[in-house]
């Protein structure tokens, strides 16, 4: 039993920093959900040729706080917020979007903003889609062939 | 003198001691008591972090669950003042824009403190004016010289300060700030 002692105690501590480390860390979506392709404003949710992470990744404003929480299975709300000067001193904006996991695309499904800012979906859908674009991200595998389509898409030459 | 051996090897006796030591560390900060003096080093402390515009120290000094409120007038009296409540983690964003200041002054022009009747919090009443540059909205600086006057921030902050994991910090900060602008070559403030 002395001999199993230490590596108990051992045990116990390289638990304790594991259990630590897994509470403290914030939420965020799995890679399964970031990687999915994007859908796009149009009524039949063709995909944009992007998945949601590239998406986030070319629209990411480096001031800004990110916060992910997740109401229910392969959903995720995304809040972005900042703090801005403004004529009348500093103001705090905020944008809420919801995605959603529908097969193999995630959809925005709602738009919370403050004062200001769109709420619309189908602009916020193409809002997002400027990122990329402007950056020539890169699409995700099913349209690097040539002649592929998505939603807004436009192929590099 | 008797020596009892327990049998157990050195590092055996080293794990149990930290593990012990790290079981009974919270209980530590269960029993403390604020006094005045250590609620004033703490201020003093936190007012340091402030003019040294270091953002992991200012942001340490806050708890969990710390919330700043602030009701700011802008310098120009037509427009109403703005109100936000930020929380730590937008808080201690913010906290890393305010390392970008090149030059800065914070001066404290009056303290009162008061413990609430457990120890475990106290309200702190302090008056600050701050100056620092003025960079115009919706103008992107080209460097942090690139403004015409400077800003005179005067503020009253009412904070809890209370202990969490053993330390002093603020809980929850409600700020009233006045904000008023003075020509550039009016002050001299060092680069740091």
């Amino acid at each position: 039993m002395r001999a199993l002692a230490g590596p108990a105690m051992l045990l116990v501590m390289v638990g304790g920093f594991l259990v630590f480390r897994l509470t403290s860390k914030e939420d965020a979506p799995s890679r399964d959900f970031t990687a999915l392709e994007f859908s796009g404003a149009d009524a039949d949710h063709t995909g944009t040729c992007y998945s949601l992470d590239t998406i986030l990744i070319a629209n990411r404003q480096g001031d800004a706080v990110r916060t992910w929480t997740s109401p229910r299975d392969d959903v995720w709300t995304l809040k972005i917020e900042n703090v801005v000067g403004g004529y009348s001193g500093p103001v705090h904006i905020f944008q809420t979007y919801t995605f959603e996991k529908h097969d193999q695309q995630v959809r925005l499904t709602s738009v919370d903003a403050s004062k200001g800012l769109p709420t619309e979906i189908a602009q916020n859908i193409d809002t997002l889609l400027e990122g990329p674009k402007a950056w020539r991200s890169t699409p995700i595998d099913r349209c690097l062939e040539p002649g592929a389509t998505g939603y807004l898409f436009e192929p590099r030459r | 003198m008797v020596t009892r051996k327990t049998g157990y090897p050195i590092y055996v006796r080293i794990l149990l001691l930290i593990a012990s030591l790290l079981v009974l560390l919270p209980l530590t900060g269960c029993q403390r008591r604020l006094d005045e003096g250590e609620v004033r080093e703490f201020i003093d402390k936190a007012d340091n972090a402030a003019r040294k515009r270091f953002a992991p120290e200012i942001c340490e000094l806050r708890g969990k669950d710390f919330e700043l409120h602030l009701k700011f007038q802008g310098h120009e009296e037509q427009f109403e003042p703005t109100e936000l409540t930020m929380d730590r983690k937008l808080f201690c964003k913010e906290a890393g824009k305010f390392s970008r200041l090149r030059q800065y002054k914070l001066e404290r022009n009056s303290i009162e403190i008061n413990l609430a009747n457990d120890g475990k919090t106290a309200r702190v009443k302090s008056e600050y004016v701050e100056t620092l540059p003025y960079y115009e909205p919706d103008i992107m600086p080209a460097t942090p010289d690139d403004f015409r006057e400077f800003q005179l921030v005067e503020t009253t902050d009412e904070s809890v300060v209370g202990i969490e994991s053993g330390d002093i910090v603020f809980l929850r900060t409600d700020s009233k700030s006045s904000q008023s602008l003075i020509a550039k070559n009016s002050v001299s403030l060092p680069y740091d």
